[in-house]
């Protein structure tokens, strides 16, 4: 009846995840009980849980990514802390335990972290910058939101209910195999990864088409800001990429549940083909992450040098070349691995062009910076702490794209210091210059620039301490997840390591800190003008928050950096316009059919982990008659009448109207 | 006289190179539609991709086992093909009918989609089943894994595709032609020759290459 | 965002549009697509049980009347054609096709490198 679930799958007998899981539980019915009793409930399942709001989903991606990060990090702190004792010693996490960990640190960092945090960012602001009104399928974005939460969901289920894999984040086989791994736990890794792949793979499909099609009058592709260019880059390659993941993941989960040989040693199998297949989504993939962070970086070097972002037209070509090149360079994570060296001399090359594009783009930023007026705002911060970071990251990995280097440094703690220093340093920075620099345009109030400041400080502080040692403990011969070990001459990195480890979590702290200050201060930080920054994108030139229409109408694009350009026309002319005609506006109407559909894929999820049958039938028939039900609507859109467009349109062009009146007097 | 002028240009000009255009402003929804669709169909010929390669990697792994030349029939292959490929003809018609909102042409065209479809799926169904009770099952061997999974996973699609199909004619009975349900017509149709274009790599690849080698 | 609102200057087709033409036309475009369709088949089906042309020229033949026959469904169902308002469509498609070559050629150029580099265990007692 329930498959191979019993009670045996709760681990009684390990007091660390049962505490946890205790706790987050605990936690959530605390909220939930709150929720409900102060009678939010109602204002959450149609505002936001239903809500087919490019920015309510924006925000709540972040909002998810924020929560697992903090799960991912606390994962990273048990790992410094366990190499930190485990000098001779078995330290205090068993070995099945801290594989697990660090299993789980890597797919919750690059899936529930990184992803959701950047596509929530790109959600959140590309329509606006587009001058748009939405993206271009309003419930699917819901749905693929929603199929995201239900993979981050799965995979913290299974610290309770369960296992999850002790193979690392990529699940090679034979170890993922059936016959080395038999539990459950590498089947919670598949079924998450493939339900929150569906949820990526939709979003990719909806931001490709939202910027190829939804763009509004005279936003040529030469317009358009450098973060649309990277979103649809990193979209091309995520609509490009993400079917290799799920194609070799079906393919492992064939061989574990069927008996197939893709990846077995018995009956022809090919274990290297997973390696293949898999790094030909996996390099990509790194791109997808890290190009939005370019785009972000970009519009906020711009805005606070106050210039235009230097070299425009080279930096759309640097990112479309990375967006082609991304997908030439995928052996290079496997030099090792017994090619020849043609084809590892080929590859190697092919990875060390691909820095040439990301160079271009450092050199922009630095010209953007050079003669402008700097202020050094807190996304700012991040934004510079960025280049001094990532360069460092990057010429490490011009280092590993040399295959004889690699041969020295493949599955060293180099490679662990090398890749966290460009995915910290790029992703992780940029997300955060992002959620800086847009959080008042997401919630109409600015961020508290003294905890944002030591925020930054101690993060970048932190990660420097925290990763430099690792690459000298790498170059000292310390290879990646040991549980434990004897060499002397690793131990100081790995304390100095964990001093670092403390002083990034200081920097956590302030950013919860920075938080809380700020709604509690947020009448002082409100936002009146929509345009906090002096900023040069259309994002700015709606109110913040914005209405749930975005514009009342569609701005008229004229030229690259369109609001800025705006700003300046007004300026010189008169700022009095008669009153314009508003019309009325037609908008999505709100649909449970994302939610619905992901309750379904999660039933369908953790039934085929446990193989309870009946219930992945339940899932799948669920998930069917939710689309029908949704195919069947009659009513899709509802209309916004002119008299309230206007209303909300003039109090927005009131408050901007005295800003450039009062800019116009200094 | 300004007007004669710019049309003739525009003669001369058809590809308005030399020209900056101003770009028009929002795509209509029939056209974001289909061109969302389109990208995720381009994003499961990737998928496809991949078993494609996965059976090129492993199609020589027969461990013993059966190889292609001894297994594939290509009688029943070329009936696979034609029915496929006059289904895709069929799903046409009925997207023209669709399109001039004419029932009974739509109903025929979508009936005799789905019955083709049916008795594409009746033909793999019965050489799998074939297969395994001699057993050859996907367990024998790589290559046996790689054939069944790439053929297996087009007519999961085209089961699928069979189910959209009865979807969208009950729609239409029960909607009418409304512009969401032309739309969804529209990717369907997509959708339904996409899957006829795999199969002609299926085909060729697979059955022709596998039983010619 | 409207079907109704028709876009002043709008160049753009949906990919499998094709309104231009009559529905006879139409039809006969189909027509034509299934019967160029059928003959680029047979001819497949042909060669690869043949002994009359050099055995060979086959694989090639056979993947070449698969790619001429992948055409004919882009063009004549699909109707992804070359002109300025298709441009989109083309272009995703390239990419598309692009991405396909890299996988499907990387994969077994690298997997032949690696079978004939580190070949099993009994192939190499073979060797010997």
């Amino acid at each position: 009846m329930l498959g191979k679930l019993d009670w045996s799958a709760i681990p009684f007998d390990q007091p660390i995840p049962l505490a946890a899981g205790g706790v987050v539980l605990v936690a959530i019915l605390a909220v939930l009980i709150w929720v409900v009793v102060k009678g939010h409930l109602p204002y959450l399942w149609d505002e936001w849980i239903t809500s087919v709001d490019h920015k309510r989903i924006g925000v709540m991606y972040i909002l998810l990514a924020s929560v697992m990060l903090l799960r991912g990090g606390s994962d990273a702190i048990m790992m410094r802390i366990q190499q930190a004792v485990a000098f001779q010693s078995q330290g205090y996490l068993p070995p099945e335990h801290y594989n697990q960990i660090f299993s789980a640190h890597g797919t919750i960092m690059i899936f529930f972290v990184a992803m959701p945090f950047v596509i929530g960012l790109m959600n959140l602001i590309v329509p606006l910058q587009l001058g748009v009104r939405d993206v271009a399928f309003p419930t699917l974005n819901s749905v693929g939101f929603w199929l995201t939460a239900t993979g981050a969901l799965l995979v913290n289920v299974s610290l309770v209910v369960g296992e999850f894999a002790r193979t690392g984040w990529l699940a090679f086989p034979p170890l993922s195999g059936l016959s080395y791994s038999p539990g459950v736990g590498v089947d919670y890794y598949a079924w998450s990864l493939q339900i929150s792949g569906v949820g990526t793979l939709v979003a990719g499909i909806n931001l490709v088409t939202t910027v190829l099609k939804l763009r509004t009058r005279g936003m040529n592709y030469l317009r358009m800001p450098m973060f649309c260019w990277t979103t649809l880059a990193s979209n091309l390659l995520i609509v490009a990429a993400f079917p290799i993941l799920t194609a070799t993941l079906a393919m492992l989960l064939l061989d574990r549940y069927l008996g197939f040989h893709f990846f077995t040693n018995e009956a022809g199998g090919n274990v290297m083909m997973f390696m293949n297949l898999i790094w030909a989504w996996g390099h990509p993939e790194v791109y997808i992450l890290v190009l939005p962070a370019f785009g972000i970086f970009s519009e906020v070097v711009s805005t606070f040098s106050g210039k235009a972002l230097f070299g425009y037209r080279s930096m759309v070509l640097a990112t479309m070349a990375i967006c082609v090149v991304s997908f030439m360079v995928w052996l290079h994570h496997f030099f090792t691995m017994g090619a020849g060296p043609n084809v590892n001399a080929i590859f190697g090359i092919a990875s060390m062009i691909i820095a040439i594009p990301t160079g271009v783009k450092i050199y922009n930023w630095l010209f953007t910076m050079y003669g402008g007026r700097i202020r050094f705002a807190t996304p700012m911060l991040w934004s510079v702490g960025f280049m001094v970071t990532f360069i460092i990251g990057g010429l490490t990995g011009v280092l590993v794209a040399v295959p004889p280097a690699d041969f020295m440094l493949h599955n060293s703690m180099f490679l662990v210091a090398h890749f966290h220093n460009v995915i910290i340093g790029g992703v992780l920075f940029g997300a955060f210059a992002g959620f800086e620099y847009w959080f008042p345009k997401a919630f109409g109030f600015r961020l508290d620039e003294r905890w944002g400041k030591a925020a930054f400080w101690f993060t970048f502080t932190g990660f420097w301490v925290t990763f430099m040692p690792l690459y000298i403990a790498g170059m000292l011969g310390m290879t990646r997840r040991l549980q434990h070990y004897d060499v002397a001459a690793w131990r100081p990195w790995m304390i100095v390591a964990v001093i670092g480890m403390a002083v990034l979590s200081i920097g956590v702290i302030c950013q919860i800190m920075q938080l809380v200050v700020s709604i509690r201060n947020r009448e002082a930080l409100r936002d009146r003008t929509g345009d906090p920054w002096d900023g040069r994108s259309l994002e700015w030139a709606t109110s913040s928050p914005p209405p749930v229409f975005n514009f009342a109408f569609h701005p008229d694009v004229r030229g690259e950096d369109a609001y800025w350009d705006m700003k300046v026309r007004a300026q010189q002319q008169s700022l009095e316009h008669e009153d314009p005609e508003y019309h009325d506006i037609e908008m999505p109407r709100n649909s449970p059919t994302g939610f619905v559909c992901a309750f379904f894929a999660t039933i369908m999820g953790f039934a085929l982990i446990w193989h309870i049958w009946w219930m992945v039938i339940l899932g799948g028939l669920g998930a069917f008659a939710t689309f029908v039900v949704f195919a069947w609507r009659d009513h899709d859109e509802y209309v916004i009448p002119a008299e309230e467009v206007a209303r909300i349109d003039r109090v927005n062009l009131e408050e901007r109207r005295s800003l450039v009146s009062m800019a116009g007097a200094i | 006289m300004s007007m004669t002028a710019t049309a003739g240009r525009a003669h001369a000009d058809p590809h308005h190179i030399g020209v900056v255009v101003e770009h028009p402003g929002p795509a209509s929804k029939r056209i974001v539609t289909a061109y969302g669709f389109w990208v995720f169909l381009l994003s499961d010929i990737v998928m496809f991709s991949c078993f494609f390669a996965a059976y090129a990697v492993l199609h020589g792994q027969t461990a013993g086992g059966p190889s292609g030349a001894e297994i594939f029939e290509q009688r029943n292959v070329a009936i696979e093909t034609v029915c496929l490929l006059l289904s895709s003809f069929t799903c046409g018609m009925a997207s023209i009918a669709a399109d001039v909102r004419n029932r009974f042409w739509f109903y025929l065209g979508m009936t005799v989609t789905c019955v083709l479809g049916l008795i594409f799926l009746a033909i793999e169904f019965r050489e799998f089943a074939d297969l395994i009770a001699r057993g050859y099952g996907p367990t024998r061997s790589a290559f046996l894994s790689s054939f069944f999974s790439l053929v297996g996973c087009h007519g999961l699609h085209v089961s699928a595709g069979v189910l959209w199909l009865l979807t969208m004619m009950a729609q239409v009975f029960a909607k009418g032609f409304r512009a969401d349900v032309l739309r969804r017509m529209m990717c369907f149709a997509l959708f339904w020759h996409a899957l006829d274009i795999i199969w002609v790599g299926v085909f060729s690849v697979v059955y022709l290459l596998g039983s010619a080698a | 965002m409207t079907d109704q609102t028709h876009i002043h200057g709008e160049r753009d087709l949906a990919p499998g549009q094709d309104e231009q033409h009559s529905v006879g036309e139409r039809i006969l475009g189909y027509v034509v697509g299934l019967a160029l369709a059928l003959l680029l088949t047979a001819t497949s089906f042909f060669i690869a049980g043949t002994d009359l042309v050099w055995q060979p020229s086959i694989p090639v033949a056979l993947i070449v009347l698969a790619i001429a026959q992948m055409g004919v469904h882009l063009v004549f169902f699909l109707h992804i054609t070359t002109g300025p308002d298709n441009t989109n469509n083309v272009l995703a498609l390239a990419f598309g096709l692009l991405v396909v070559f890299l996988v499907v050629g990387g994969t077994v150029w690298i997997m032949s490198n690696l079978n004939a580099n580190m070949p099993p265990m009994d192939q190499i007692m073979m060797r010997q």
